[in-house]
């Protein structure tokens, strides 16, 4: 019976954490007595596996299961299909988004645990007006294009923290990028002239 | 991936007491990179029930000198050790390391701690969905003994029967040469004594034990570090062979130094031959060679990895030549 366990030792797991507050109480009986003395006042608890994420500044709330990654949220529950999948592996760059200032690949991120992350994909970057959307057509750094949008998101962030990178930096921070049809070459350049852009624009 | 149930700890004590809870069926995730990875190829002969992720606790991600010796905190990220002016200058060799660890974006997820508990690398026991129910996994043997090995243990193998395969730390060699010390939850432990030969596990912690935190002693006055790798592309590549060394001269002859290589055997290989060849000499390009020549001398490559024993010596080799300037 719950109610004959002994007080449990300090630090301890037990089962009955309370749903608004997260203290952890020996039972059922005296979860819900406290629940009436200090949250009755207080709106329902949210269900286990909520998260508030924004997204290109938009917030959502949503439900997720453990199992799923920051790309499926992404991709497939908002729908903002930029976002690529390629390698599933975090081997190959594609599916970058960029969290909290970090470009990170978003295919080896749980979604459960980005509950309050700001995150942009490349979907906000063409939204707005960023000079590298622009640049990487008029370079013609895609053949298949497939990778372009994890390319333009390393890029981006790379642009934040370093306004006028050297084109070593560059090839450094695009380290984590592959693609299959080469077009290496063509991003530096690109990128170099939308740094250029935005070094005006100031 | 399969199901499995996320806690999400806000304390240490929380995260203990869920790997409690949960035995060994819980694992913990702090960066991901190297567990997600292994769910999603369905390698683990049990799948995890749970997973505790350590990433909300508070306090476990800084960088700070204290008292002449460097603090890392466990969830400080590979990206930022790289990039931190000070340690990029004064503990070069663990710069270097972290930032040529696979790439940028796995930099900027990965932790230190958890590149120093990453599992280890071999293409039988990483192969998809268990195809290969390796000595690790319970089975009966080690495919690499008669199988492909170049990616191999070339210092025999880990237990009796086998299992060469490798450890793929950058790090870990790294933070061995600078004579690092690990905290866990329970104990403090060189970062050298941090690797198990044990066939079911990697590390010596407990599976309720959980690393804080990592302090790396201030180097001498006049010692340098270095740190090399050798891998087949310069970017999201794990290491052929690396090696991290720390050289501390007195009147231009080798007072101490510490060498490590790693991805050579199941755990970071500590190359004392090498070190011995070097002591109280001056350093120069054959005494080097001679060094590296020494580090390997009790190599046992297997069919196809002998290749390995000559990039180890050259490692040693550059190494050496790179603390002495």
């Amino acid at each position: 019976m719950a109610s004959k366990k002994a007080a449990a030792p300090p630090g301890a797991w037990t089962r009955y954490p309370c749903p608004y507050c997260r203290e952890t109480l020996d039972s059922v009986e005296a979860v819900k007595s406290h629940v009436l003395e200090r949250h009755a006042a207080e709106s329902l608890p949210e269900p286990e596996g909520t998260v508030h994420i924004t997204v290109n500044g938009q917030a959502h709330t949503l439900r997720v299961e453990p199992d799923w990654t920051l790309y499926y949220l992404i991709h497939d529950v908002l729908g903002l299909t930029g976002t690529k999948l390629m390698c599933d592996r975090g081997a190959c760059g594609s599916c970058t988004v960029i969290v909290n200032g970090r470009p990170v690949l978003s295919c080896m991120t749980l979604a459960v645990e980005c509950d309050g992350k700001q995150v942009e994909t490349v979907e906000g970057i063409a939204a707005a007006g960023h000079p590298l959307i622009e640049e990487y057509v008029k370079h013609h750094c895609m053949q298949c294009g497939f990778c372009t949008p994890g390319f333009v998101v390393t890029a981006k962030a790379l642009l934040d923290r370093n306004g006028s990178p050297t084109e070593r930096e560059i090839r450094e921070a695009l380290g984590g990028n592959l693609c299959r049809c080469g077009t290496y070459p063509q991003h530096p350049k690109a990128i170099l002239q939308a740094a250029r852009i935005l070094r005006e624009a100031k | 991936m399969k199901k499995f149930t996320h806690i999400s700890a806000r304390s240490i004590d929380e995260a203990v007491a869920a790997l409690r809870q949960y035995g060994d069926r819980a694992c913990l995730i702090a960066g991901g990179t190297d567990i997600l990875g292994k769910m999603k190829d369905d390698i683990l002969p049990r799948y995890p029930e749970a997973l505790v992720d350590i990433k909300g606790i508070a306090g476990l991600e800084f960088l700070r000198e204290e008292k002449g010796s460097l603090r890392i905190g466990a969830l400080t990220r590979l990206e930022d050790i790289a990039r931190e002016p000070r340690i990029r200058e004064k503990y070069s060799a663990l710069a270097q390391a972290a930032g040529r660890t696979a790439s940028p974006h796995l930099r900027e997820m990965g932790t230190l701690a958890g590149n120093l508990c990453q599992d280890i690398r071999c293409w039988y026991y990483r192969n998809p969905n268990n195809r290969f129910p390796c000595l690790r996994k319970g089975g009966g043997r080690c495919y690499a003994i008669e199988g492909d090995n170049r990616y191999h243990s070339i210092l025999g193998g880990s237990v009796e029967g086998g299992c060469y395969a490798v450890h793929p730390s950058d790090t870990a060699p790294a933070l061995v040469a600078l004579n690092a010390e690990v905290r866990t939850t329970k104990r403090t432990l060189p970062v050298e004594d941090l690797f198990g030969v044990d066939v079911a596990r990697t590390t010596v912690l407990d599976s309720d034990e959980i690393v804080t935190e990592i302090r790396v002693p201030a180097p001498k006055a006049g010692s340098r570090s270095a740190f090399l790798k050798f891998a087949i592309r310069k970017s999201i590549d794990f290491p052929i062979v690396n090696c991290a060394a720390m050289i501390a001269c007195r009147n231009g002859a080798v007072a101490s130094s510490r060498i490590c290589l790693n991805a050579v055997a199941v755990r970071p290989y500590r190359a004392a031959g090498a070190e011995k060849t070097i002591l109280k000499k001056r350093i120069d390009e054959p005494l080097a060679e001679a060094a590296g020549i020494a580090a390997l001398s009790g190599a046992k490559p297997m069919g196809h990895n002998g290749y390995m024993v000559q990039v180890a010596r050259v490692l040693v080799k550059r190494a050496i030549l790179a603390c002495a300037g």
